[in-house]
Formats: C-alpha cells, sequence, structure tokens
C-alpha cells in the first residue's frame, strides 16, 4: 500500500536538476520536516512523554495517566491493588479508563496542532496531560476527522437530525459541532459516574462560554446508562431522546468492549424504534497477524478486552455485522486508507510539517488494525 | 575491576550510572571516536545489527543470541535511542563496550541520534526523570556528533563457516552445525542456533542460461513468529559482484555518488534538515525508479538502480542497512543488493515483529579479501563483465539470526512491562 503511493510520488514529482554535483539530480522537497514545530508548543512538551514506571509499580496499575478521576470518582482511579473494596471489577475499570486515555491523546493532539478543539483541555486534569508520541496524534487526528466527516454528511440533509453517543465520556464533539452553529439534537450514553464527572464539567460553565452562543449549549442530554442493561429500557425513559427524527448512532470504541450479543442488542434497541438509524463504528480489527495478537495480549494484560475484535476480524466481517442487522447500505475503510485517500494533500502537508513521523511503517501497521465502519437504514439519509 | 568495568556490570543489570561517570564515559567515547572517519573500516568477521530503540532487554537477547563482547565482533547501524524504555542504559552500555573493546564494537550514527529528535521521540524525557536534570541528555547528544555516518566491512568470506557453540537459555551449550554446504549463501537461524533455512548460491551457469531463475531459487523463509506464518524475503544473490558491504544506517543520497563523498563531509554537527548526511541517515529504498520523495519527510526513496549503480561503480557487494521495521527482522531486496536489518523485537513492544542480526564470516583461505576492493571507485568493473562472461564473484555469505523479544519476566527483573499506546 505505502509502496503504491509512493510509487506515485515520486513519478508524479517533478525533479528539477540539482546544484549540479556528479550526474545526480536533487529532486526538490515540497515538504520541509519543521521538527521544531513540536518544540515550539510548551504546554506539554516538557512532560514525560513516557509512563511513569515507577508509578505503575506502586499502584499496580500500568495504565498512563490513569489518575484523572482520583479527584472525582470514588473506587474509579489507580486503586485496583490498593483498595479491595473497588466498586468496580477491574475488567470494568479498565474500560473505564480508556476514556481518561482518549481524553489524553485528544488534548496531546491539540496542543501539537493537528487538531482544532478548545474543549478538549477542560477533561483532562493538568497532572495526567501527557505529550503522546506523533504516530498516536497522527491516529488520533485521522479518527476524528473521519468521524466528523461521516458526522458532517449525516447532518448535511435538511430537516432535523439527532446523534446518539453511546460510550461518549469525555469527548467533545457535541461541543464543537454546537460551537460552529450545528442545531442537532445531541445525546451521550455513559456509566453514570463518568457521566457526574462530565455534567460537573458543563455545569461549571467553561463550556457553554467557549461555545459562545446566544443559546448556549441547548438540545443536548447526557443519559447514565450501562449499556448492558438497555434493553430494559424505553426511548421515553431518556430525557429528549426522539424516535421519529433521523438518528446517528456513533460508537467510538466503546461496543468494542462489550459482549458481541449485548452489542447486538444496543444496536437492535435503536432499529427497532428509529426507522431513520445511521450508525458509525471505530473499532480495532485484523487480530490474526501478529502486531494484532500483540494488540490483544497488552491490552489484556492492562485488563481491558475486546470481544468484538474476536468475532470481528476482517473490515468485511464488520461490513456483515451491520448488514446483518438492518442496515440496507454498510461501507468501512481501515484508518491508514483513510488518512491516504480522505485527508486532502495539503491538509496532510500540514499535518506531516507539525511532527516528523519517524516510522511510516510503523503507522501503516498500527493504522491499519483500526477501522471505521458506517451504515444506513434509510437510503436518503446517510451515504459516502 | 576498573572503573569502567564496574560500570559496564551495572548497566548490564539495566541501571544508570551516576552523572559524574557519564560524563566522563562520554568525553573519552569522543576522544576515541573524533579519531574515526566518517566511513569506518571494519574487517570481518562482523555481526551487524540494526536498530535497537531503547528496548534493553532485547539488547540483552541480542547479546546471548549473537555471542558477548568482546567474543563477537560488533557493528551498530545507529537507532540506539528513543521509544523503548531504557535508552538511557541501552546506550551507555553500548558506548562503555566501545570504550572498552575499541576494535570489537562500531557504533555508527542512526536519525535518532540527534537533539531534535530525542526531544520529540523520549531520550530527552527518560534522561530527565532518570537524572534530574538534561545533563546526561547533553553529553550524550555530545557523543552523537561524533559517530561516524557509515561503515566498509571488509574481507568478508564468501562461504558461510560453521557457527561457534554459544550459550543457551535451556542449556549452557547447544549443539550448532557441524558440517555446512559450501554453496549456502544464505542461512537463517533461530536465536537457539537451529537452522530455520537456507539458500544455497546460484551457479552462474544457470543464471545465464535462464534469468528468470532468479526469482524462484530462493525458499520461504519461514522466520515469523510461530504461527503467524511470517517469512523473510531473501533468495539467493543474482551477482553479487565481489567487493565491500557498506553500513549505513537509512541509505543513500542523490548527493553521494561515491564512498569517497561520505568521506568528505563535516560530520561533527546535529544532525541536518536536508543534505547528504540527513540523506544517508533517513532515506529509504523502495519500488520505484531513481529518487523518489520520503513520506517521513527527510530524506529521499531510492530505487533498485540507483543501488545498483552505487554499488557498481563502488564496487560493492551489498549495503546494510537499518531504519524499517521489518516484521521478520531482515529484507533483501533489489537482487540481494540491500539488506535491511531490524533489531528491536516487539518493535515499541506492540509490533509483534521479530528481529534479525547479521552474520559476516571470515574467510579462512584469504581468498576474500584479494577479490574485494575497499570501496574506492576504479578497482574494477563490479562485475558486469564477469557476470557476462560467467565468471560471477559471489556476494558474502549471510547468516542471520532471528530473535523474539526477550521474555518480560527473565532476569530477575521485576515485572515492568512497559505499556504500549493504542487508541481507546
Amino acid at each position: 500500500m505505502g509502496l503504491a503511493r509512493n510509487s506515485k510520488i515520486a513519478k508524479t514529482t517533478p525533479l528539477t536538476p540539482g546544484s549540479g554535483i556528479g550526474s545526480t539530480i536533487y529532486p526538490t522537497r515540497a515538504v520541509r520536516l519543521t521538527f521544531s514545530a513540536a518544540l515550539r508548543r510548551p504546554q506539554l512538551s516538557d512532560m514525560a512523554a513516557i509512563p511513569n514506571l515507577l508509578t505503575g509499580l506502586r499502584g499496580g496499575s500500568r495504565g498512563r495517566g490513569r489518575g484523572r478521576g482520583q479527584a472525582n470518582i470514588p473506587g474509579f482511579s489507580d486503586a485496583s491493588s490498593i483498595n479491595p473494596a473497588t466498586r468496580f471489577p477491574r475488567s470494568e475499570q479498565a474500560i473505564r479508563a480508556t476514556d481518561t486515555d482518549a481524553a489524553v491523546s485528544r488534548l496531546s493532539a491539540v496542543c501539537a496542532g493537528y487538531l482544532e478543539d478548545p474543549f478538549a483541555e477542560h477533561f483532562v486534569e493538568a497532572a495526567s496531560a501527557t505529550r503522546r508520541l506523533p504516530i498516536i496524534n497522527r491516529g488520533t487526528y485521522t479518527r476524528t476527522s473521519a468521524i466528523d466527516r461521516l458526522v458532517d454528511l449525516f447532518l448535511a440533509g435538511s430537516g432535523e437530525r439527532q446523534i446518539v453517543s453511546l460510550g461518549a465520556g469525555t469527548d467533545t464533539r457535541a461541543f464543537r459541532l454546537r460551537a460552529r452553529g450545528e442545531r442537532v439534537l445531541y445525546h451521550e450514553f455513559d456509566f453514570p459516574d463518568i457521566c457526574a464527572v462530565k455534567k460537573s464539567r458543563v455545569d461549571a460553565g467553561a463550556i457553554v462560554k467557549l461555545i459562545d452562543k446566544q443559546d448556549g449549549l441547548t438540545d443536548y442530554h447526557i443519559h447514565s446508562l450501562d449499556l448492558r442493561t438497555i434493553a430494559g429500557k424505553e426511548a421515553t425513559d431518556f430525557e429528549g431522546l426522539r424516535i421519529n427524527i433521523p438518528t446517528l448512532v456513533i460508537s467510538e470504541c466503546c461496543l468494542c468492549y462489550l459482549k458481541v450479543e449485548i452489542t447486538e442488542e444496543v444496536i437492535q434497541w435503536f432499529i427497532k424504534r428509529m426507522p431513520s438509524l445511521s450508525i458509525i463504528l471505530y473499532e480495532p480489527i485484523r487480530v490474526d497477524d501478529p502486531f494484532g495478537q500483540q494488540m490483544v495480549e497488552n491490552l489484556a494484560s492492562r485488563g481491558v478486552v475486546m470481544p468484538t475484535v474476536q468475532k470481528y476480524r476482517t473490515l468485511k466481517d464488520q461490513e456483515e455485522r451491520l448488514a446483518k442487522l438492518a442496515f440496507v447500505g454498510v461501507s468501512s475503510e481501515s484508518t491508514d486508507k483513510i488518512w491516504d485517500r480522505w485527508i486532502d494533500e495539503d491538509e496532510k502537508e500540514r499535518v506531516n510539517a507539525l511532527e516528523g513521523l519517524d516510522e511510516v511503517e510503523e503507522w501503516n501497521l498500527l493504522a491499519s488494525h483500526y477501522a471505521v465502519i458506517w451504515g444506513w437504514t434509510d437510503e436518503s439519509i446517510f451515504q459516502k | 575491576m576498573s572503573d569502567l568495568d564496574r560500570a559496564i556490570a551495572q548497566l548490564r543489570a539495566c541501571r544508570p550510572i551516576p552523572e559524574t561517570q557519564v560524563r566522563e564515559l562520554c568525553h573519552k567515547a569522543r576522544e576515541l571516536l573524533i579519531e574515526e572517519g566518517n566511513v569506518v573500516t571494519v574487517t570481518a568477521p562482523v555481526t551487524i545489527c540494526g536498530d535497537i530503540h531503547g528496548q534493553f532487554h532485547d539488547l540483552m537477547e541480542l547479546f546471548r543470541v549473537g555471542g558477548d563482547v568482546p567474543d563477537t565482533n560488533y557493528l551498530f547501524m545507529g537507532d540506539f535511542v528513543d521509544r523503548g524504555f531504557y535508552s538511557l542504559e541501552s546506550f551507555l552500555l553500548l558506548l562503555c563496550l566501545k570504550v572498552r573493546y575499541p576494535d570489537r564494537m562500531t557504533l555508527i550514527r542512526g536519525n535518532h541520534e540527534s537533539r531534535q529528535i530525542t526531544t520529540v521521540y523520549g531520550f530527552y524525557d527518560e534522561c530527565l526523570r532518570k537524572y534530574g536534570s538534561a545533563n546526561v541528555w547533553r553529553y550524550c547528544c555530545e557523543v552523537f556528533d561524533y559517530l561516524a555516518l557509515g561503515a566498509i566491512v571488509l574481507g568478508a568470506s564468501n562461504q558461510l563457516q560453521p557457527s561457534a557453540p554459544r550459550r543457551t537459555r535451556a542449556h549452557d551449550l547447544d549443539t550448532t552445525q557441524e558440517h555446512i554446504d559450501p554453496d549456502t549463501e544464505i542461512e537463517v537461524l533461530n536465536s537457539e542456533g537451529n537452522l530455520i533455512s537456507s539458500v544455497k548460491r546460484r551457479s552462474p551457469e544457470a543464471l545465464l542460461a535462464s534469468p528468470e531463475i532468479g526469482r524462484t531459487n530462493g525458499i520461504s523463509v519461514k522466520s515469523g513468529p510461530p504461527g503467524s506464518g511470517a517469512s523473510g524475503d531473501s533468495d539467493g544473490t543474482v551477482g553479487n559482484p565481489g567487493g565491500a558491504i557498506l553500513c549505513v544506517h537509512g541509505g543513500l543520497s542523490p548527493l553521494i555518488g561515491t564512498v569517497d563523498k561520505i568521506r568528505l563531509l563535516d560530520r561533527k554537527q546535529e544532525v541536518p534538515h536536508e543534505g547528504a548526511m540527513c540523506d544517508l541517515l533517513w532515506s529509504d529504498p523502495d519500488e520505484i525508479d531513481g529518487w523518489g520523495l520520503s513520506p517521513r519527510g527527510a530524506g529521499f526513496l531510492f530505487g533498485a538502480d540507483i543501488v545498483k549503480e552505487f554499488n557498481h561503480v563502488n564496487n560493492l557487494s551489498l549495503i546494510a542497512r537499518a531504519h524499517q521495521l521489518v516484521m521478520e527482522g531482515f529484507k533483501e531486496m533489489f537482487d540481494n543488493q540491500i539488506v535491511t536489518v531490524w533489531s528491536a523485537p516487539n518493535y515499541c513492544y506492540r509490533c509483534g515483529n521479530v528481529a534479525a542480526i547479521l552474520e559476516l564470516g571470515v574467510d579462512g583461505s584469504g581468498d576474500s579479501t584479494i577479490a574485494r576492493s575497499n570501496g574506492e571507485v576504479g578497482r574494477s568493473d563490479g562485475g558486469i563483465m564477469k557476470e557476462a562472461n560467467g565468471t560471477l564473484l559471489a556476494g558474502p555469505a549471510r547468516r542471520y539470526r532471528v530473535f523474539q523479544a526477550a521474555p518480560q519476566d527473565s532476569r530477575g527483573m521485576p515485572a515492568k512491562k512497559p505499556v504500549a499506546d493504542y487508541f481507546l
């Protein structure tokens, strides 16, 4: 893949005669790296890029930046081995901690200039803010851009629209959409403790101030729900949730942590109630190769288990998964291809210039193990 | 026991040495390195290693698999630091060994041996965390500026010699091969010294009769992790002319037509953003014609034609380089004229790849030294004519040792299992 693209670049890039050294021709460089770009942003550059192993040993928790919740969520923190009476089993804590991980990654990508998101910093405690490596920043950027683009497609039509974000955690998409004036009905579902933290941050006022719109943050609902119990709920149990307008369900690394049957139950719940439903999934794939096996092993050692990845191993598996659930149209793309094909050349140039990416092979390897899969039950609403 | 030996012992246990000792070590290392040319001459036998990236325990595994210093003559092609969590211990150990056994340890510079890259990719932060100040990082960076840019290996044998017995985890001494077919050109061994596969040298007659043979002679080399089906990419040489082996971290530069051009560079500086020195450390071979822009944003991509011409002009039989992750540990390209050697298994504790080192033996008869030039221009026709006449000179015999990541709980270390990043 990388080779094909490179060959294309090589052939289409005009070569200009260089400084006449020997018989060689020195190509002009369209992109000149400015490694210093990363250094010009002082906010995070002086923080540890490498997790402090001593901290990990002490707490028995090896996660990075898990400390964010410490002050706010009792029993949800670095307590796996310290306090035997924690509220959640270890595996659940680990899953809850993935939200912190995502928030830290988002802030890192924002600080390095990949993404514009003034809200990101409000969901990361200063102490756990960490600069991520360029490969992770690029991944966060690609994933966010891809979903943004699909969301924009969904919002492009006329009439009212509704978005349901599953396991939204500290996600800022609702605020970003509102800040640019979108009038979409936005619902977030997550564990009660995570919702409580988010609510408190939103209530603190800074978010609404940043949105800078006269009517502030309207049409935005946070619903406390353990998704495993959704079967027993009705749409009316969730304030403001409507069933009669086109709805987009987003699962950004959320359903992948649930048992396969439960993920089906969750998606079915929406299908049964909403005649016009679209869905976007962002999940790891391809666990059969050495990288994938290592990923499963590494995450398992952190207590993060992803049942869906074992069942839906390829893009095709993922598409069939949605097709079986009554989605009339399905499509998918792995994140390495998204970077290659969705991001236009100017934007790639901008992103490339932010930080040097030292290992292209590593990027292709990592990015090809994540995919965005999307589907729709209503032809007219949501197509590529 | 000298201070240096004590420091080596301490670093082997993965414990950093005090700042004052680092300062002294770096000073000594610089005095040593300043005497080296940009292109160091190394005589076979030598074991060539690729990127290490601070994976200290895997470096220890490398020494177990490849033999200890000074028993084995090592050439490391850069990228000692960044990414892994023990850049400091890894680099300082290699540096100590360099100072202790200067003739048995060659270190050349990788693109990560740079101030700018180490501030982004971890080494700077690691020094800060382990010493509380950036002094040690600064001392190390000063050493980076003195590292050679490349090496020329002379006197590599065209025939594989039986590998010496070496210690293994399971037994004190393991049996190794007693007899090696003189026609064997490439041999792949696992970490315990057992044969995974071998490739026979192709006869010039067969080559001339049917050039396509070159593409089918190679056997599939299953060197990946068990069950992965990963295979090293290599088949027998089509026509490696006799000649030296150039070792460089990244690859070639459009500004460098001859090895002598490398010798003329002023290397004692931070790696520049462009130019010949940058290209040597950043470029990659690729399936293209001529030169192409690198997706890394520094250095270039170069195709088979570039490599073949360079090797011909400089009378090289092979370019050994590192710089690119190879899932199978090594990868030969362009009719075996260039090889990528990657020595960081399970790179970043995440990639699931195996690692490799490349052993070049010395020929007891001394023939090979006569047949090879030292990389100077004009010594021979690079084998082109010989090939046409059916008197093909052979490339060096190559033994790859493939190994996996060190077990996390080996050597009585606490389970400091590093955390790899994913998108969650």
